[in-house]
């Protein structure tokens, strides 16, 4: 059923923006209520602000939430593929090309999880995660970047993982089997930016955990980068 | 009381007639936790489709240990460890410490029976100077011990994936998690060394990885740390696998070279397999 509920809610949009990730029109109005109270800006009296959209409850919301990390991880992974800055060595470029690969890898899997006749857009044609704001034209700008991308992502996933709620084994283990490659990844640029700084202090607590950071925490840090979409985490599960 | 948990699955397990590997083993020292639990006979039965939580804590203790040997070990080794990586490797055994004593507690706060340290041995001699060496050099030729660490780090990575499915007490579990993570940035970490001194290997198990060879009595070794890697089939519910070949297809990004698939996912290994590898050490 919930697979359904998302197609009509962009399919009536008439504003030429599709509106994403509503499962009904009730949220779709606590969403505008909480858009109206926090930010202030809202200046139209529309129910549904296209650039608005909440991620469903439940375990949908939990697979949009991965979708948008690894397409966020992909836009950032493609540039640098496409155009990496001189001084970052070839096999460095490989390594790029081998992080988006996965991401697409990720991308394509978790679509799948979400609706699996690849009928529903996910997102609105004009959603992208916005670039403008790193450095990617040298070698320590494009691993900055690639870093802080990096590391949110695989704080992101054990939080994730202890959220979703399904009882499908294949379900649960294969975002398991995704989460280590994920701090693989973001071990493999921690050191090629700084040598050795791989689960360093500033990752991994003192007892030898990942720190780890809830949705909201990682859709803060991400909100620039998805301007002028904002996404609301509300509906999702809070973390224990 | 949450850890008390651990034992929950054990105090109703049935005596099946295919019992999980060291189920025996454990069920003995388990009677002897749930009986200094006066609620652990109330617990409800749950089907167990693999290990006990008590089974897992107690397997993810063993291959904590062997960590901090073998770390311990090689760092105690003169000129094993070149002086620029002493950091790193102080800190791998930093983590393990910090993961066997989590542990440890666990149980010991659940009343259960903790498994003896055992005496480790990475020469694979079991301690018997007359056996096969199954490991050489490794505490003397740092690439070696890398390709050995390697391989723990790698298995290390698969039985949190595997045994974080069995472990009911949700405390545990987040920790067991955010480990998992932690252990794929070591392998990851181990893997880069390996890469800069010149082996074929990426940050990840990959089908381009040179695979490291071992004598066929160490072969479980292998097995539990990269057997299965090169799966490309993923499933959604049992039985269904994801399409990746139409998927894939459509991609916008055309380039995506053929091992990206094995490599985009870790697999789990069997706990057996896993404990076939950890009995190579003591």
């Amino acid at each position: 059923m919930s697979d359904h509920t998302f197609l009509p809610a962009w399919r009536e949009q008439s504003l030429g923006r599709r509106v994403f990730l509503r499962v009904s029109a009730a949220s779709a109005a606590s969403v505008a209520l909480i858009a109206a109270g926090c930010s202030g800006t809202t200046t139209t009296p529309t129910p549904a602000d296209p650039y608005q959209l909440a991620l469903p409850a439940g375990d949908s919301g939990l697979l949009y939430y991965a979708y948008l990390l690894a397409l966020a991880q992909i836009t950032l992974y493609q540039k640098v593929v496409d155009a990496p800055p001189t001084d970052l060595t070839t096999a460095e470029r490989a390594v790029f090309a081998d992080l988006r690969d996965h991401e697409v890898v990720h991308q394509k899997t978790i679509s799948y999880l979400i609706d699996t006749t690849g009928a529903t857009q996910l997102v609105p044609t004009d959603f992208v995660f916005n670039l403008s704001k790193f450095t990617l034209s040298t070698r320590a700008g494009v691993l900055a970047a690639a870093q802080q991308v990096a590391d949110l992502v695989a704080a992101a996933y054990p939080v994730l993982l202890t959220l979703f709620t399904t009882s499908s084994v294949p379900q649960r283990t294969i975002l398991l089997k995704m989460s280590s490659v994920q701090a693989r990844q973001a071990a493999a640029v921690r050191d090629l930016l700084t040598p050795g700084s791989f689960a360093n202090s500033d990752v991994v607590d003192s007892a030898g955990q990942l720190l780890t950071k809830t949705p909201t925490e990682v859709m803060t840090a991400l909100a620039p980068y998805f301007a002028p979409y904002v996404i609301s985490v509300a509906s999702l599960a809070v973390p224990v | 009381m949450k850890l008390i948990s651990i034992l929950d699955h054990l105090a109703a397990a049935p005596a099946t007639a295919a019992p999980a590997p060291r189920r025996a083993l454990l069920a003995q020292l388990g009677r002897a936790a749930v009986a200094a639990l006066p609620l652990g006979a109330a617990l409800p039965a749950a089907a167990a489709p693999a290990d006990t939580s008590y089974d897992a804590v107690t397997q993810l203790l063993q291959l904590e240990r062997t960590q901090v040997a073998l770390y311990t070990q090689a760092l105690a080794a003169t000129g094993l460890i070149p002086a620029a990586q002493t950091a790193d490797f102080q800190r791998l055994l930093a983590h393990q410490t910090q993961h066997a004593a989590l542990f440890l507690k666990a149980l010991q706060d659940a009343g259960a029976i903790v498994p003896a340290l055992p005496r480790f041995d990475f020469s694979g001699k079991h301690g018997v100077a007359t056996n096969p060496e199954l490991f050489p050099n490794v505490l003397t030729n740092y690439d070696a011990f890398l390709a050995l660490a390697q391989q723990l780090e790698d298995l290390s990575v698969r039985l949190y994936q595997t045994q974080s499915i069995n472990i009911s007490d949700s405390q545990l579990l987040r920790a067991a998690l955010r480990i998992h993570a932690v252990e794929a940035q070591h392998s990851a970490h181990i893997r880069g060394l390996r890469k800069g001194r010149g082996a074929v290997v990426q940050n990840w198990p990959s089908e381009e990885d040179t695979a490291i060879v071992r004598p066929a009595a160490a072969q479980a070794l292998t097995t539990a740390a990269t057997g299965g890697e090169e799966n490309g089939v993923q499933y959604v519910t049992p039985g269904v696998p994801i399409p990746f070949a139409s998927l894939l297809l459509i991609s916008t990004n055309t380039a995506i070279h053929d091992p990206a698939l094995a490599e985009a996912f870790d697999e789990p290994v069997s706990s057996a397999a896993a404990q076939a590898a950890l009995n190579l050490f003591v």
